[in-house]
């Protein structure tokens, strides 16, 4: 039909400045109506180059770039760069920190898949959800404020520990929370996953198969929806996660809805470890002696940690002077990016955002 | 049809089970805060407006011009200048912030042995122009009297020990004395593949130098060295 009248496609951008690309990137769609046929990702807007900065800077200096490298789980960066260097030192980091580590990084897990779960409400056009994933973000924040002094760019984990012991006050409000976060989720779980709207724009849309995981390292809870039991705090264990019981949720659908299923179960997962360490903590120091000027020994190293949204990976090289040779942040973004374009053939451009919401897609994590 | 009918009724009692939940929050108060009358708590550790604290039994600033912060900033923020009496006694004769780039880290607090410097909890401080942004020691000062802080004998005893090893470490230029017999067996084999990203960055290799040549003025070059050597010496003498 569509050769017969010599329709024509159309090529339009969607971004850099549209609310649903998290951040700005600019997809250029090829379309034939509503339908897409190609979808080009044009990244590179916001490039800071921080991983030059980084070779400026020494390797204490390095943990306030890594906040701005990817905003929404901070700590997560500030511990893989922390953990990389730790590895190039042979440092031990007291138990006290590790415990304090465990309990940082997991909330911000739990605030990263609130943002993703209210974000990609609101991108499909349910406003209540965003609201509700927000006023839990809110309190995790403020854990987070008391602790570390910022609410988004935390500098808290540092190389051989973290900067400052909790508040003693951090501990009843922290419980408190995880006492009343089950029931949130059920009440997340009332608000969309069983409701109709909701299955309909999710179900059976960007399906990404076990193979595509594969081809394109997708990582994290993406590949975790889509069959592949991959976590890499079970599977190669860093830090003391170990000694922490919980399970790997995995769904075997592959689309939005199985991702959006999966984050909610690893949320409840994530709640339990954080629970878990805040009765195993033992007393201590928190951070073992570290020069701001230390020099770690000549070699190079990566190491990873299981982010919010796949693997983030840190490759250090050392040439034994104060500043790092070479760094190099793998962010689990950049390959669901690549994806994108496979899985949204022929859906229409409603799917894409919620698509591009569901991957939980952060550009800054894209162009560092 | 069976199937029709049960996906129908499952449906309908989802959206009311979701209008439900919604529902519970009908009756409650809102939670907004208005922002310039009322405020919000902020709690002690916030990182908020950089100042400079002040004695206050003397009236003279806790700064001794160690510069160790202004090599702690990770964003070059900070540049002080530091001038010697005729008893080589340190004097700070200015200390510049520039907020324009300072990204409130909080390094350099961190760094600071005699709290001097400080992150208060303020955060409002709206200017019109960017040069407003650029503070000097007279405004850090004004706004850190009224900021409480701990005692400095408290704070020296917690970041003692990693300051007094860094001259140490800086001088020879080696590596960690615990890492030295490992450094020494690695370096042969490993540095092969240090050297091979090497070639392959050349852009980003000669990027570098200017990078540096920028950074170096900000630093007053002469005053560096003498200043690390009398910065031990205050410590000493604190310690003493």
């Amino acid at each position: 039909m569509a050769n017969k009248l010599h329709l024509e496609t159309m090529q339009i951008n969607m971004g850099p400045h549209h609310p649903s690309t998290h951040g700005v990137c600019r997809l250029i769609l090829t379309i034939d109506g509503e339908n897409i046929v190609e979808c080009v990702p044009d990244i590179g807007f916001l490039h800071r180059s921080i991983e030059k900065i980084c070779e400026n800077r020494t390797y204490a200096q390095c943990i306030p770039m890594m906040d701005r490298f990817e905003y929404v789980t901070s700590m997560m960066c500030n511990w893989g760069f922390a953990l990389a260097t730790e590895k190039l030192t042979d440092l031990v980091v007291p138990e006290r920190a590790e415990y304090l580590r465990v309990i940082m990084g997991e909330l911000n897990r739990i605030a990263s898949h609130l943002l993703c779960i209210g974000v990609t409400g609101l991108d499909l056009g349910a406003l209540t959800p965003f609201l509700y994933t927000f006023r839990e973000r809110e309190d995790i924040l403020d854990l987070f404020e008391m602790t570390c002094g910022q609410r988004l760019t935390y500098n808290y984990i540092r190389i051989g520990g973290v900067s400052r012991d909790i508040p003693p006050e951090f501990f009843p409000k922290c419980k408190e929370f995880l006492d009343k976060f089950g029931e949130k989720c059920d009440d997340y779980e009332k608000v969309l996953t069983e409701n109709p709207i909701w299955i309909a724009r999710n179900r059976n849309v960007g399906v990404i198969t076990e193979q595509m995981v594969y081809d394109y390292a997708v990582s994290g809870p993406s590949a975790r929806a889509s069959g592949v039991n991959f976590d890499i705090r079970k599977h190669d264990p860093y830090s003391i996660y170990d000694r922490f019981d919980f399970k790997v949720p995995v769904f075997y659908g592959g689309d939005c809805y199985d991702r959006y299923r999966a984050r909610m179960a690893e949320m409840r997962q994530s709640a339990s470890i954080v629970r878990q360490a805040l009765d195993q903590m033992p007393e201590g120091d928190v951070r073992c002696k570290v020069s701001p000027k230390f020099k770690p020994k000549v070699g190079e190293v990566y190491s990873r940690v299981e982010n919010s949204r796949g693997e983030m990976g840190f490759h250090i090289i050392s040439d034994g002077t104060v500043k790092p040779f070479r760094v190099r942040a793998r962010g689990g973004s950049y390959n669901h990016l690549l994806v994108t374009p496979e899985i949204v053939r022929g859906l229409k451009i409603a799917d894409l955002v919620a698509i591009f919401a569901s991957l939980d897609i952060i550009m800054p994590e894209i162009d560092r | 049809m069976v199937e029709l009918v049960k996906e129908f009724a499952s449906g309908i009692y989802n959206l009311i089970l979701g209008m439900f939940t919604t529902t519970k929050h009908l009756g409650r108060h809102a939670i907004t805060i208005q922002y310039p009358k009322e405020r919000w708590e902020i709690p002690e550790r916030s990182r908020g407006m950089v100042v400079l604290l002040t004695d206050l039994e003397t009236g003279k600033l806790n700064c001794t011009g160690c510069l160790l912060c202004m090599k702690a900033c990770p964003s070059a923020a900070i540049s002080i200048e530091v001038v010697k009496d005729e008893n080589k006694k340190r004097h700070v004769k200015s200390f510049d912030l520039n907020y324009n780039i300072c990204c409130f880290c909080g390094l350099c607090e961190e760094s600071c042995n005699f709290a001097a410097i400080k992150l208060a909890t303020k955060f409002e401080f709206p200017a019109w122009d960017k040069k407003d942004f650029q503070w000097d020691i007279a405004k850090l000062q004004e706004m850190g009297l009224d900021v409480p802080y701990e005692k400095p004998v408290k704070k020296k005893k917690a970041v003692k020990k990693p300051v007094v090893k860094k001259p140490a470490e800086d001088k020879p230029a080696e590596a960690k004395p615990e890492d030295k017999a490992e450094v020494k067996t690695e370096v042969k084999t490993e540095d092969k593949p240090a050297e091979a990203p090497k070639a392959e960055e050349k852009p980003a290799e000669e990027a570098k130098p200017e990078v540096t040549a920028e950074d170096k003025p900000a630093e007053p070059k002469p005053d560096e060295k003498p200043a690390d050597e009398s910065a031990d010496k205050d410590k000493k003498e604190g310690e003493g």
